[in-house]
């Protein structure tokens, strides 16, 4: 039995130990009873050999040590009284077996609900969580096996320490309002960071509970902390990976949007030139045609201003950075995206549909990344068209605003092509990174975006059309509290 | 008159002014299917076009008015001037080939060269 094991095992060690004990105790009262004329009843004084012995024999031998006393109690008397059974003594006799068997019975009691405590305590050293009890003040009075682990303090070590300060707790808010909402709820939980013994930095789950006496009063804290650190660091590399990956398939993407950047930049510089050009012919005339130079003057500034905002839009892309999540409007994303992407469909025939409903509500994203995923949708349905031949090349695209049954309010694109479609094998496989269906594709862009839309919240679909071609169609989740 | 055919109205706009500034009559359209409609194109003396257009190309529209025996002298101008492109311009007799942007004086030099060989069937 669990118990008697753990009851030798709190013994001290010997199994003679106890019986050695229990018999020098017990002999000096049977001594004193036996040969001392006192008229008291001395074998009350057995309850001392019987409360301990719960500490160290199980119930049976709570119960034996319990029955040793009461026949050494007996044996007295009849020693001592061996003809004259007066009643007071008898009444004395009486005392002295009640207090014995009443200790027996209390200890057996109290030794089974110390068992089920000890039992319920050892629970919790089996889990890995990190468990300890601290009270109002925040010493520590409970500090589990896992948290000997965990943070490498021993229990001798923790009990009675300070727990904020024998951890260096860095809190996510001030301890003060943690405290208040603890009160509030009776609960809280959270990201804490603390300091093992060895001085290593640990991130960790904390979940928080008040314990209560009978009154309601707030009493003590356990703390249950599980390690995240290896969580979190593995997340960070996640995203970093991410990050870094997005970054290289938009410079891919603009590797194959050289066309469409070239033109769009070199439209506005050659505008620039000419302009500047025909405004020194205007000037040079015998008579300068002063109205015809300043034309050309407004023409070459705002000309300027087109081709460094086209150049700002490139360079926002190209750039390698930590996804900035700020409320954007995605018909702002849409028309940058379109500007790179328009003459890649021009110069494939394809006529462009838009659809940009005003009323959108905006969404909190990283507007490079959403523009990445747009583009991506763009050139996969130009490309999808590219060589389709015999039917009109149509893009359609198309916002709107997104309310789910749950009355989730969010914005919609849809991006739809009457291209080759996709085959019903490789649909499932659309979105896996490194499947592509065009030869020369990376087989990274679905993956991408579908990773970019995820980490905003929202889902990304796609459905074949019932004549031509495919609809991809993204969903995000509105702004929930609008920035001032 | 000079014919300028490009979907982009700042270019058009730049290219009309400088080829007003020199005294000549321009024609402008956003599109090679608005210059094939249009009553004007009869007296175009040389045209200037974009090469990568929606719909119809300048290419394309090259093509077309080969094929209708047009003499009309094409000058093209592009933002992304590639190999096969200006091969296929220059192979079909094209005037120029310019990449964007250019210089006024090579562009003018053209013009005037379309304009000396003006001897040109209606």
């Amino acid at each position: 039995m669990a118990i008697k094991g753990t009851r030798a095992e709190n013994g001290a060690g010997s199994p003679f130990f106890f019986p050695v004990i229990a018999f020098i105790m017990a002999a000096p009262i049977f001594a004193v009873d036996t040969l001392t004329p006192l008229d008291t009843a001395i074998a009350v004084l057995y309850v001392a050999v019987i409360m301990p012995s719960a500490h160290f024999v199980g119930r049976r031998g709570v119960l034996a040590v319990s029955g040793g006393c009461i026949a050494l109690t007996s044996i007295s008397f009849l020693i001592v009284h061996q003809h004259d059974w007066e009643s007071s003594a008898l009444v004395r006799l009486g005392v002295s077996l009640s207090a014995i068997t009443i200790t027996s019975l209390l200890t057996l009691r109290n030794q089974q609900v110390t068992s089920a405590l000890r039992e319920q305590a050892n629970l919790l050293n089996l889990t890995h969580d990190a468990i300890f009890v601290r009270d109002l003040a925040d010493r520590i009075t409970y500090w589990n096996q896992g948290a000997e682990e965990l943070y490498g303090w021993s229990r001798a070590e923790a009990l009675g320490q300070m727990a904020a300060s024998l951890l260096r707790t860095r809190f996510p808010d001030t301890p003060a309002s943690i405290q208040a909402a603890l009160l509030a709820d009776h609960q809280w939980s959270g990201e804490l960071t603390h300091f093992k013994r060895d001085g290593t930095q640990v991130t960790v789950l904390s979940r928080w509970s008040l314990q209560m006496d009978k009154a309601g009063r707030p009493v003590a804290v356990m703390e249950t902390n599980n390690d995240i650190t290896e969580r979190k660091r593995s997340e960070a590399m996640l995203q970093k990976a991410q990050t870094e990956l997005a970054h290289a398939t938009r410079v891919a993407t603009m590797g194959e949007l050289t066309a469409s950047i070239a033109h769009e930049v070199n439209q506005p510089l050659a505008a620039v030139v000419t302009n500047g050009e025909a405004c020194l012919r205007w000037l040079g005339r015998e008579v300068p045609d002063l109205g015809e130079a300043r034309a050309s003057v407004e023409h070459i500034i705002s000309n300027g201003k087109r081709a460094s905002n086209v150049i700002a839009r490139l360079r926002a892309l190209a750039r390698r950075a930590d996804p900035d999540h700020m409320p954007v409007n995605l018909n702002d994303v849409v028309e940058d995206a379109l500007a790179l992407v328009e003459r890649e469909a021009a110069s494939h025939s394809i006529s462009v549909g838009l659809d940009l409903k005003a009323a959108l509500p905006d969404i909190s994203g990283d507007r490079v990344q959403l523009q990445q995923v747009v583009i991506n949708l763009l050139m996969n349905a130009i490309q999808a068209m590219a060589s389709v031949s015999g039917r009109a090349h149509t893009l359609l695209i198309a916002t709107r605003e997104a309310r789910e049954g749950g009355g989730e309010c969010g914005a919609l694109l849809e991006v739809r092509d009457t291209g080759i479609g996709v085959d019903p094998q490789s649909a499932g496989q659309l979105f896996t990174a490194f499947y592509s269906t065009k030869k020369e594709g990376l087989g990274m862009g679905l993956s991408i975006c579908r990773s970019i839309i995820e980490a905003h919240g929202g889902r990304i679909s796609f459905a074949a059309n019932a004549d031509h071609g495919m609809s991809f169609t993204v969903k995000l989740p509105a702004l929930k509290e609008q920035v001032p | 008159m000079i014919a300028i055919i490009d979907d982009d109205e700042s270019v058009r706009v730049a290219i009309e002014s400088l080829i007003r500034s020199f005294g000549f009559r321009t024609s402008v359209f956003a599109s090679a299917e608005a210059f094939l409609a249009s009553s004007n194109m009869p007296q175009a003396h040389c045209l200037i076009t974009d090469v990568q257009m929606p719909d119809m190309s300048g290419i394309e529209l090259f093509d077309v008015l080969r094929a209708r025996g047009a003499g009309l002298p094409v000058i093209f101008i592009t933002s992304f001037p590639e190999e096969r492109v200006r091969r296929r311009a220059q192979e079909g007799g094209a005037l120029g080939f310019l990449a964007k942007p250019f210089d006024a004086d090579t562009i003018m030099g053209f013009v005037f060269e379309a304009l000396r060989s003006r001897p040109r069937p209606h």
